[in-house]
């Protein structure tokens, strides 16, 4: 079994957390001029989100299935928790087959040094609101 | 300090030898097809290197089923679409790659709905879309190089968008390559030039990245050695075999290296470069790569320390900072040399890059794909000093 026990409980926790990046205008802005719209499929637990950067706001829309996106990944939900802590290098995990993209991968590739910040933010956005037991310590 | 993990594949087998283009059938026997749909460009046919491929082909039982000759410059979404559609009505059972980085990608990309059908970009476009092998892809490299017979990436132009399309996924990398110095020694100066020194920005950029690893070091490191040995020998004497042979096995040492750890601030400036100038993109790499050294030179100077012995230098006794700028310093004089020898551009003002537009490049540097993999921060501030630096 996976770090998170049902998808919505995982919703919960990554949907929040991808909104508090959304409100945090260092990694928004350049979210935002990138105008992409990534859906992000997860499994193990199962979870379809789609983070849309093409408006003046991003906007965060699990299950989704109906918006056209852009870039389209694909990644167990435990690859994502440790992404999300700076622990899984993108490049070695689309090499591995542990991350699959469609679309246009280097759009993706340059938005890392905008969300380097996050990598910070995660462990401290889960003990904050109270998911500190899916913390990497 | 090693790196907490790292992968290194290479499933392509390489075979070398001069000559080889005419007799390599037994190789081929290993592969599930009798039948091949060959991709080049007309220069290559003008030159009449395509003739010894097929008689040799033909006369080991192998049949080439058709050829494509339309690849433009940069591979197009509706060339890949072509070959791929003609190679299936051929009844081919694989195809083969002769000519540069252009033809190559286009018929890497091909291999993609000539062998699974579907759609080429909605189907593959991206990283890691495969989930099952191609058919048999073999590629025959005339330049030396771009490396793209040992890379798992093919980048095509989407003519219409204005964009780049990039295709990667390990099961993209040629069953064999075949290095014959024959195939590159027609190859005119100034362009054995550019192509060698956009092999050599490879290993070095490779040897640096954040994702290098101890297998693509030595690849880089051979590599290096190599060119600085034989690239202004083959640009001053085109049939010298020997020379030309080195280049090609550089080029692929290079191309597997930065295959598995990437490029970084030297590419970074040269791809904006040749979008808003069309400088072809050996000749940017030519220019940038002594500035680009010296931008990374305080985070990389212990790697260009043990580069500079690589490049011929002499090292012994130095301290590490005058090792390392020996390494620069033997990358211009090879700048200087080819300059001599062929005229290649070594300052951007040369290639036709106009003053008021560096700022550009700095930005493009920096909103490149590459740069995240660069030792040092990419940021425009800098950036600009050493593009100005190469004007």
């Amino acid at each position: 079994m996976g770090v998170f026990e049902s998808s919505e409980k995982f919703e919960e926790v990554l949907a929040g957390f991808f909104r508090l990046m959304a409100d945090t205008p260092q990694i928004a802005d350049k979210l935002l001029a990138s105008k992409l719209i990534i859906r992000f499929n997860y499994t193990d637990p199962d979870l379809s989100i789609v983070v849309d950067c093409s408006g003046d706001k991003i906007d965060v829309r699990p299950h989704d299935m109906d918006t056209k996106e852009i870039v389209d990944m694909k990644m167990s939900a435990d690859i994502a928790h440790k992404f999300w802590f700076g622990k899984v290098n993108l490049t070695m995990a689309l090499t591995r087959r542990q991350m699959i993209a469609k679309g246009p991968v280097p759009k993706i590739l340059k938005l890392l040094p905008a969300i380097k910040p996050s990598y910070a933010m995660y462990p401290k956005y889960l003990d904050e609101n109270g998911y500190g037991q899916y913390n990497i310590h | 300090m090693l790196p907490e993990f790292y992968q290194f594949r290479q499933p392509t087998k390489v075979i070398y030898g001069e000559g080889l283009t005419s007799d390599f059938t037994h190789e081929l026997g290993e592969f599930k097809a009798d039948k091949y749909f060959m991709i080049s460009d007309h220069v290559i046919n003008d030159l009449g290197l395509l003739d010894p491929i097929k008689e040799g082909m033909e006369e080991g039982g192998v049949a080439v089923t058709g050829l494509f000759l339309d690849v433009p410059q940069d591979a197009s979404i509706e060339a890949v679409e072509a070959i791929s559609k003609q190679a299936t009505e051929s009844g081919a059972e694989g195809l083969i790659a002769v000519g540069g980085g252009s033809v190559i990608d286009a018929a890497k990309a091909a291999n993609f709905t000539f062998s699974h059908g579907g759609d080429f970009i909605e189907d593959y476009s991206g990283a890691g879309t495969l989930t099952e092998p191609l058919k048999p892809f073999v590629v025959i490299p005339t330049t030396a190089g771009t490396g793209s017979e040992s890379t798992l990436a093919a980048i095509i132009y989407d003519v219409e968008n204005k964009t780049k399309l990039a295709f990667s996924d390990s099961y993209l990398l040629p069953d064999l390559a075949v290095l014959d110095p024959l195939m590159t020694k027609s190859l005119p100066p100034l362009m054995t030039a550019a192509t060698g020194m956009d092999a050599l920005t490879h290993a070095v950029e490779s040897y640096v990245g954040i994702d290098t690893s101890p297998h693509s070091e030595a690849f880089a490191v051979a590599a290096i050695e190599l060119i600085f040995k034989n690239l202004v020998k083959s640009v001053e004497n085109g049939d010298d075999l020997e020379a030309r042979g080195a280049m090609l096995i550089a080029s692929n040492l290079a191309g597997t290296s930065f295959s598995h750890s990437m490029v970084g601030i030297i590419h970074g400036m040269a791809h904006p470069t040749g979008a808003l100038f069309r400088v072809p993109h050996g000749v940017a790499n030519t220019i940038f790569l002594p500035h680009g050294m010296e931008y990374n030179f305080e985070e990389c100077k212990e790697k260009f320390a043990k580069l500079a012995y690589f490049m011929g230098e002499d090292v012994s006794g130095l301290s590490i900072d005058d090792a390392a700028r020996k390494a620069i310093d033997a990358v211009k004089k090879l700048n200087e040399q080819l300059n001599n020898a062929c005229g290649i551009p070594i300052r951007l003002r040369d290639a036709g890059v106009t003053e008021d537009r560096l700022m550009e490049i700095a930005e493009g540097a920096v909103e490149d794909g590459t740069s995240i993999y660069n030792p040092k921060e990419v940021e425009a501030e800098e950036v600009i000093i050493h593009v100005k630096n190469a004007y």
